[in-house]
């Protein structure tokens, strides 16, 4: 991905811009997870950078950000681009399941992941921490059951809040 | 026994506290002098304390002691302290010298390659690589033989030695394929990166059509699947390009592919209409399906127009007329989308310039023209109805980003007529239901509203006598910005014009403030810094510069020890294909023209931090002023990573004269002589603090030459400065050799530096709000800065124990003692009578453009008005009040 031109992308107040490590180690490690989409002028309208972690019945995809532009959004961009995810995610890693953390306030994107399947798992205290502009909130951690977890036990809702450290899987 | 005396050394360094370290170390090396263990975690505790001068020293001292890299814990401090160091040859050597006492260590040849890999140094990486395939024999290191190889081959100057490495990269990559050790994406990326810089295109084709495992994972991989059409193009397999294109577009949607299609299909289009009537069938197909109809629609326009450009259209003389009319069925189907317009503008652009060019542009732009009349005066009216719908609202928005277009592929120079329709389109952005809705197409709509304004304010205000205008135009624009930002704080490119408007009126505080809200950060710095950072420099505000200047260069530090690591961990991970996007990222950041620009700003910045005090002779002295010297070859080397399009340009970036990003400058993008200009200002102070005359003497004149070169493409105010340092320069040299004539060059540095201030608001009792706004408080920061720099004179003269010191102190008392009355007289016009002047001559100026926007301003929006009016006094007062302060501190 180019990351000297998706500012049309990040210039948004709900998507953060990282340190380049940290897009590089996804780039590095899981590059058939990083999806990116190209406008006809060729400008970047959105991307998804993902990652597959866990263990046994919790080997999982996890979508650590998904973007799409202003002026690019109503047009299914996300769906598209969550459908590559859980895909691969499938059909390549065998997952049980695909989860992601979104912030209570952005009920645009809340309202995209139930239309796709996602449910709240549960709540993540104080997962995103203020940076001056956006601030301190909890996370929603949804989830969507994979084929593999037959029984869906992987999207049963824990019902209290939960620590940031309780959500490592490695 | 090594282990327990080395526990202490290691527990500070684990801890992280590195002068216990040493002192740890300094405790172990007192008992036993020679513990090369010691020796080598004492090498690492200086390099990370800065020492790298000793650390070097000391480390090279172990490395070459016989024996010494039998010790693990030498080993580690060592290959630690060089990595630190950033010297990967003494890494490496490290390595190569360990490698004598345990050969064939798989983990020791594997470091060799990586401390390679981090640094380019692909000739060591080769050799490492090939060892280890050699000895280990797995794939992994074939792979890496086979990088290696193109790495080498990418960097090499000598093409017999280019090919070479490229053939052998081919052999290795052709047998390893035949003998299924070629098994996943990766791997073929490197492959056919190989034959693509040979060209070997047909081996290319048949590297991606191989059968077997990895061709589902080929068939699975999008940009796998485009780059096979595209070779099918480029080998000229029309026929199989289209077929492969149609597969590929049966499965997915994919702009890259449709456009090869398309590329395809007209290659084709000599041979007869079959294969336009197929696409089209296609394209027809393929939009009626869901979720589909937007690229294949758009594709029925790239295959119109690219038919129309390679005259394959029938009948010749409609030809204009099926594109137009393709286009304009792109625009009724999706002109409720927000992506409307940036799909369709290059189109647009292509139709009329394809019309010029025949000498038709203005059949084409009456045919826009009278295509979209109709259609927004029904879209304007939807919108404005009651209960106006988001679809509504939007295809106005996309419309009125059309007109705009068109108005200036038409080269439409009337300022009215770019105005026109404002008050409506402003009532919809800021005064609606709908604008209280938030809903984007209000803000967008504000913002074309403000595209508009400026674009006209300029048309309308070119000559210097009509700068009042202009200003005022301008600042009415930035209380409409206001506006919209208050309706829609979301909108980012309102602050983006926002921050502009106010940098052009010298009004560094409020863009800085608006600048913070969006929250810029790591790469953006690099992208986007260019927004602000230097600005405050120039106005006044050098310290709230600076700090966001040590931002910048903490970003690119830390970019410096990244992606290096990165690149180790795609050759671990062994995804190959980000190998050479990673070096090119690298490459771009290193000679990136901002991080020049970043550099030099915070060298200026510290010259205000420091320059008052007695210790900026050792400040100079220390800076490693020689380093930065820039030369025609490393200034061509530099790569301009800045994003200039970020401003939603409704014209393309190309089209200069309506470039609004340009438009809106105050002051040139610093380029090249920018970037000599203040190189050399710190070389220069470097010298006379160094009492290095003849150095001195040839960089000054370097100085005047650049400076008298640069022309426009550097600002008025910093070639001011630039003459000024030159000026600062000879002072020195006169004052130094004790030549009688120094009193001539001081009062010369005098007239410069008062003349650049404001004149004595006593004698006139008020400023121009006109020359405050667009000069006044730069060239009070140009007296500012000069005469910081000459204070280096004066302690530097002391220092040498010049005869001339003294006299040299006084005068600059002189000018201090002026400059704080001029300064003080500044402040006392900011305090006041600035916003008076706002008032009448910009608020209240007879001038018509932009009548109905403040109309509704001040009717319906009056907060806007009066923060775009604080604002501007605040920023100013703050400029003048650091600079006021600057000036008291210059004792």
């Amino acid at each position: 991905m180019d990351m000297f031109r998706f500012n049309n992308i990040n210039l948004d107040r709900y998507t953060e811009t990282y340190d380049l490590s940290f897009y590089l180690t996804y780039l590095s490690s899981w590059p058939d997870l990083y999806i990116v989409a190209e406008s006809a002028d060729s400008s970047l309208m959105g991307y998804l950078m993902g990652k597959v972690e866990g263990k046994e019945e919790l080997w999982h995809g996890h979508v650590t950000a998904l973007t799409v532009a202003p002026e690019c959004r109503r047009l299914g961009l996300g769906r598209g681009l969550m459908d590559v995810l859980e895909v691969a995610s499938e059909k390549t890693y065998d997952c049980y399941f695909v989860d992601l953390f979104v912030r209570p306030s952005n009920l645009v994107a809340i309202q995209m992941y139930e239309n796709l399947g996602y449910t709240l798992y549960r709540q993540v205290i104080d997962y995103y921490v203020t940076d001056g502009v956006m601030p301190t909130e909890y996370a929603n951690d949804m989830r969507k059951a994979l084929a593999r977890d037959v029984d869906r036990k992987s999207i049963v809702p824990v019902k209290h809040p939960v620590k940031v450290e309780d959500t490592f899987f490695d | 026994m090594e282990s327990h005396q080395l526990k202490p050394i290691y527990e500070a360094i684990g801890q992280g506290d590195m002068r216990r370290g040493l002192t740890e170390c300094d405790n172990l090396l007192r008992k036993h002098s020679t513990h090369q263990g010691a020796l080598a975690l004492k090498a690492y505790v200086l390099a990370k304390l800065g020492d790298a001068e000793e650390a070097t020293a000391l480390g090279q001292q172990v490395l070459h002691t016989p024996g010494a890299l039998k010790s693990s814990h030498v080993l580690q401090g060592l290959w630690l302290t060089f990595r630190v160091l950033r010297l990967p040859e003494l890494e490496i050597a490290v390595y190569n010298t360990a490698l004598a006492h345990t050969p064939n260590s798989e983990q020791l040849y594997c470091k060799i390659f990586m401390a390679a890999a981090r640094f380019n140094l692909y000739k060591e990486q080769h050799a490492a690589a090939v060892a280890l395939n050699k000895l280990f024999k797995q794939d992994k290191y074939l792979w890496w033989v086979v990088t290696s190889l193109l790495m080498q081959a990418r960097s090499s100057q000598d093409s017999a030695v280019k090919q070479l490495q490229l053939t052998l990269a081919e052999r290795m990559a052709e047998k390893a394929l035949g003998e299924g050790r070629l098994t996943n994406t990766e791997e073929l990326r490197i492959y056919l990166e190989v034959l693509e810089i040979q060209g070997n295109h047909t081996a290319m084709i048949a590297a991606l059509s191989t059968s077997g495992p990895l061709a589902e994972k080929i068939a699975n991989d999008p940009d796998l699947v485009t780059q096979r059409i595209g070779l099918l193009i480029r080998t000229g397999d029309y026929t199989k390009a289209c077929a492969a294109a149609v597969a590929a577009l049966e499965s997915r949607d994919n702009w890259a592919d449709y456009k090869l299609y398309v590329e395809a299909t007209v290659a084709q289009a000599s041979g007869g209409e079959s294969p336009v009537q197929a696409a089209t069938a296609n394209f027809d197909k393929w939009a009626a399906q869901r979720g589909r109809d937007r690229g294949a629609k758009l594709a029925g326009v790239e295959l119109a127009i690219k038919l129309h450009e390679a005259g394959r259209a029938k009948p010749a003389g409609e030809v204009a007329d099926v594109v137009g009319e393709r286009i304009w069925s792109y625009v009724d189907q999706f002109m409720t989308k927000a992506i409307c317009y940036s799909d369709i503008m290059q189109y647009f652009v292509t139709h009329v310039k394809s019309a010029t060019a025949l000498g038709q542009t203005s059949s084409a732009v009456d045919f826009h023209s009278k295509q979209l009349e109709q259609r927004l005066h029904n879209a304007r009216a939807a919108a404005t109805a009651a209960k106006c719908s988001e679809d509504a609202a939007q295809s106005w928005v996309s419309l009125e980003r059309i007109r705009y277009l068109i108005q200036a592929l038409a080269d439409d120079v009337d300022p009215q007529r770019w105005v026109a329709g404002i008050g409506t389109m402003l009532s919809f952005g800021l005064d609606s239901t709908e604008a209280e809705r938030k809903l984007a197409a209000c803000s967008d709509m504000t913002l074309i509203a403000c595209q508009r304004l400026i674009l006209g304010a300029f048309l309308a205000y070119p000559e210097p006598e009509q700068r009042g205008l202009l200003l005022s135009s301008l600042f009415k624009v930035v209380c409409v910005l206001e506006a919209g930002i208050r309706m829609n704080d979301d909108q980012f490119l309102l602050k983006l014009y926002a921050i502009r408007l106010y940098l052009y009126l010298s009004c560094y505080d409020r863009a800085r403030a608006l600048y913070d809200t969006l929250n810029i950060k790591n790469i953006q710095l690099d992208t986007l810094g260019f927004l602000i950072n230097g600005h405050g420099m120039s106005l006044g505000c050098f310290s709230t510069d600076l700090e966001l200047c040590y931002d910048g260069v903490s970003f690119y530090d830390r970019a410096d020890a990244r992606v290096p690591q990165e690149l180790e961990s795609a050759y671990g991970n062994g995804t190959y294909s980000n190998i050479t996007d990673f070096t090119t990222f690298r490459d771009n950041l290193v000679h990136s023209v901002q991080r020049e620009c970043t550099h030099r700003c915070a060298l200026r910045g510290e010259t205000f931090e420091y320059g008052t005090s007695k210790d900026v002779v050792d400040q100079w002295k220390e800076a490693d002023a020689v380093s930065i010297e820039h030369t025609d070859e490393t200034i061509a080397a530099l790569h301009d990573n800045r994003d200039v399009a970020v401003m939603g340009l409704l014209t393309p970036v190309d089209m200069a004269k309506w470039n609004l990003e340009i438009m809106t400058r105050q002051m040139p993008l610093p380029g090249p002589a920018w970037i000599k200009i203040f190189s050399m200002v710190p070389q220069i102070m470097h010298y006379i603090v160094c009492s290095e005359a003849e150095l001195l003497e040839a960089r000054a004149r370097d100085l005047l030459a650049v400076t008298e070169e640069a022309g426009q493409s550097v600002s008025s105010h910093d070639l001011l400065l630039a003459r000024g340092v030159y000026q600062v320069a000879t002072l020195y040299l006169r004052a130094r050799s004790g030549d009688e004539g120094f009193d001539n060059e001081l009062s010369a540095l005098a007239e410069m530096i008062i003349g650049a201030l404001p004149p004595d608001t006593s004698a006139l009792n008020s400023l121009d709000l006109h020359d405050v706004a667009l000069s006044s408080i730069r060239t009070a920061s140009v007296a500012t800065e000069l005469f910081t720099l000459a204070l280096s004179v004066k302690h530097a003269l002391s220092a040498q124990r010049s005869s001339s010191a003294n006299a040299v102190a006084l005068g600059l008392s002189q000018i201090r003692k002026t400059a704080l009355k001029l300064v003080g007289g500044m402040r006392a016009w900011t305090e006041k009578p600035a916003r008076e002047s706002i008032d009448a001559l910009w608020l209240n100026a007879e001038e018509p453009l932009l009548a109905s926007a403040m109309t509704l301003l001040l009717n319906r929006r009056k907060s806007a008005v009066t923060l775009a009016t604080k604002s501007c006094v605040g920023s100013w007062l703050k400029s003048v009040n650091n600079m006021a302060a600057h000036w008291k501190k210059c004792t």
